[in-house]
């Protein structure tokens, strides 16, 4: 017969088992495996090979891989900075008390709600060469037969922009609810003190913002080095491999091409970078240093 | 008095104009949607349709079947947000109260697992499914998604919250632990609980890759996979395509209205994890 306090330690650990079994399963096992079989020749059906570090000597070697690395970094930087900027900018306009505020945030945050799929098709044909809104707009301007997706020079910002389109409310709500829990007398002070605005938020509302301004950085980092859906649905790759981003890579060498190993090494590489991303930026925002 | 007035409308023509740009794209859906075929292929280019077309919906269902991707969305989802529902609260009750040892270093472990991006575990967790047996089959969809990290961590910053005294009276009333879960601590957590069923909800909804790469029989393709398979095969009927879309975005924007402000909160913990 078990006593009460037993019982109680038992059922807590019965509680958390489906967890531990859990991400145990599906999120430890699979990494553990994705560097295994990034050390292997394998074709999905062959007895896996193998072949020590020769699928990241092939990838550092390929042209492809260089090629697919670049267009990831130039989308996620291409996307995240303006998303950072004008989320911060719009959250500073709303922090304060109006008429239709909450309104204002729902039409704000619409883009958001709309399902990836559905927005990267809807930007398919506002970029249609013939038919597109967009294009009538920028003929409109004298810029005549802009292709988006077809053009290589162009067709990154085309992906890139909707991705702003699309990710800014979500980090500009995130933003303002760091705002708005920061008390009104440090800066009602600070006025008092006789700072200007521009320097009230400089030297207090920025450093005051800065955990929450470190999740929203790193959250959209990482989220933008995943993309695959608009890679997928508005260009394949294309033209060329101009918008063949890493995911793309990965997930063509690893199930049309079943080059499983070289895809699971392109993964490793994919996690590090994240991995070093995350450190990197909890370095620069001061994390640890102050306790 | 009259600067301020004027600083005011200044203010107001910004955010609106704001406005107005962003939700552009999605009032050109919206408006498409409606349109004649022959309205969006000519010229000029046209932003309201000349004449209604309400049939577009009906069609997209006689023609297009999209019901049977929008059940299988629906269906997907529910399981999803039940499961994480439920299995995110019994842990989170159990690193937030347990009395065992070894409780901080499981809640570090499932912390950690935020580190693990989806794209990165994509292909042995593909072949585990398989060697389950799952392709093709529903169990493919829910199980991998039936909970996430973020969700355990959210259930167990908010029970940390909840007072201990409470907690005991129950107990020293002879209420079981089990008990004590269902009847007391999963009705104090509402607000959480409901943040986290829209966030699930919304993601999963999304999902693309996994759905992609695991169900290729078309009875149980998801909207996303639906919606990439018109686009193939009916490239050109644009004016169905954005009914098709209006419908798979109303159960979002439905949720979204409903519990406005708490998908805000709800999405202010979001995290990138999918």
């Amino acid at each position: 017969m078990l006593s009460y306090e037993q019982q109680r330690r038992l059922w807590s650990i019965i509680f958390v088992i489906p967890a531990v079994a859990f991400f145990g399963i599906f999120y430890v096992w699979p990494i553990i495996q994705t560097f295994w079989l990034s050390l292997h020749q394998w074709n999905i059906v062959s007895v896996p090979k193998y072949i020590g570090l020769s699928n990241y000597q092939n990838l550092f070697t390929s042209s492809q891989f260089i090629n697919s690395f670049q267009v990831t970094t130039k989308y996620v930087f291409g996307s995240v900075i303006p998303v950072w900027i004008i989320a911060l900018a719009v959250a500073v306009l709303f922090n304060r008390e109006f008429r239709g505020k909450d309104m204002y945030i729902m039409l704000y945050y619409l883009p958001f709600v709309v399902s990836l799929t559905v927005w990267c098709v809807l930007w398919k044909i506002i970029y249609h060469p013939s038919f597109g809104v967009l294009t009538a707009v920028t003929d409109l301007f004298g810029f005549r037969n802009i292709r988006w997706l077809n053009d290589p020079r162009l067709v990154l910002a085309a992906l890139i922009i909707p991705n702003i389109w699309k990710v800014m409310p979500a980090n500009m709500v995130i933003l303002l609810a760091g705002l708005g829990s920061i008390p009104k007398e440090y800066t009602e002070a600070a006025k008092i003190d006789g700072a200007n605005s521009l320097r009230v938020f400089w030297h207090i509302i920025l450093p005051l913002l800065k955990p929450v301004l470190l999740y929203v950085v790193i959250i959209s980092t990482i989220s933008a080095f995943q993309v695959f859906t608009p890679a997928y649905l508005m260009t394949r790759g294309g033209p060329g491999s101009a918008t063949r981003v890493l995911p793309l890579f990965i997930y063509e060498n690893g199930f049309q091409y079943l080059r499983m190993g070289l895809a699971c090494a392109a993964s490793m590489v994919l996690f590090m970078v994240l991995m070093a991303f995350s450190l990197l930026q909890l370095r620069f925002f001061g994390f640890g240093k102050e306790g | 008095m009259n600067r301020k007035r004027v600083r005011n409308a200044v203010f107001y023509i910004i955010i609106t104009g704001g406005a107005l740009l962003s939700t552009a794209p999605v009032l050109y859906m919206f408006s498409a949607s409606l349109m004649r075929k022959q309205d969006i292929f000519g010229m000029p280019i046209r932003l309201i349709p000349p004449e209604v077309r309400w049939a577009n919906y009906v069609d997209i269902f006689t023609l297009f079947d999209l019901h049977r991707y929008f059940l299988n969305s629906v269906f997907v989802a529910a399981c999803v947000v039940v499961f994480n529902l439920m299995f995110s609260a019994m842990a989170g009750y159990s690193l937030a109260k347990g009395t065992y040892r070894g409780r901080r270093i499981v809640f570090y472990f499932i912390l950690s697992t935020m580190m693990v991006p989806f794209t990165v575990i994509v292909i042995p967790l593909y072949i585990l499914v398989r060697d389950l047996g799952w392709l093709d089959t529903y169990w493919a969809l829910i199980v991998p998604a039936a909970m996430t990290p973020f969700g355990v961590f959210l259930m167990r910053q908010f029970i940390v919250g909840l007072p201990d005294d409470y907690l005991e009276a129950a107990r020293i009333d002879g209420c079981s632990e089990v008990r004590l879960f269902f009847s007391i601590v999963l009705p104090l957590l509402k607000p959480a609980l409901s943040a986290l069923a829209i966030i699930t909800f919304t993601g999963n909804w999304d999902s693309f890759l996994w759905p992609l790469i695991s169900i290729s029989i078309e009875s149980l393709k998801t909207l996303p996979l639906g919606l990439a398979r018109f686009v193939s095969a009916y490239g050109t009927e644009w004016h169905l395509l954005m009914s098709a879309s209006v419908v798979s975005t109303l159960p979002l924007l439905l949720i979204f209205v409903v519990l406005q402000r708490r998908f805000i909160e709800g999405m202010s913990g979001l995290s990138g994890i999918k």
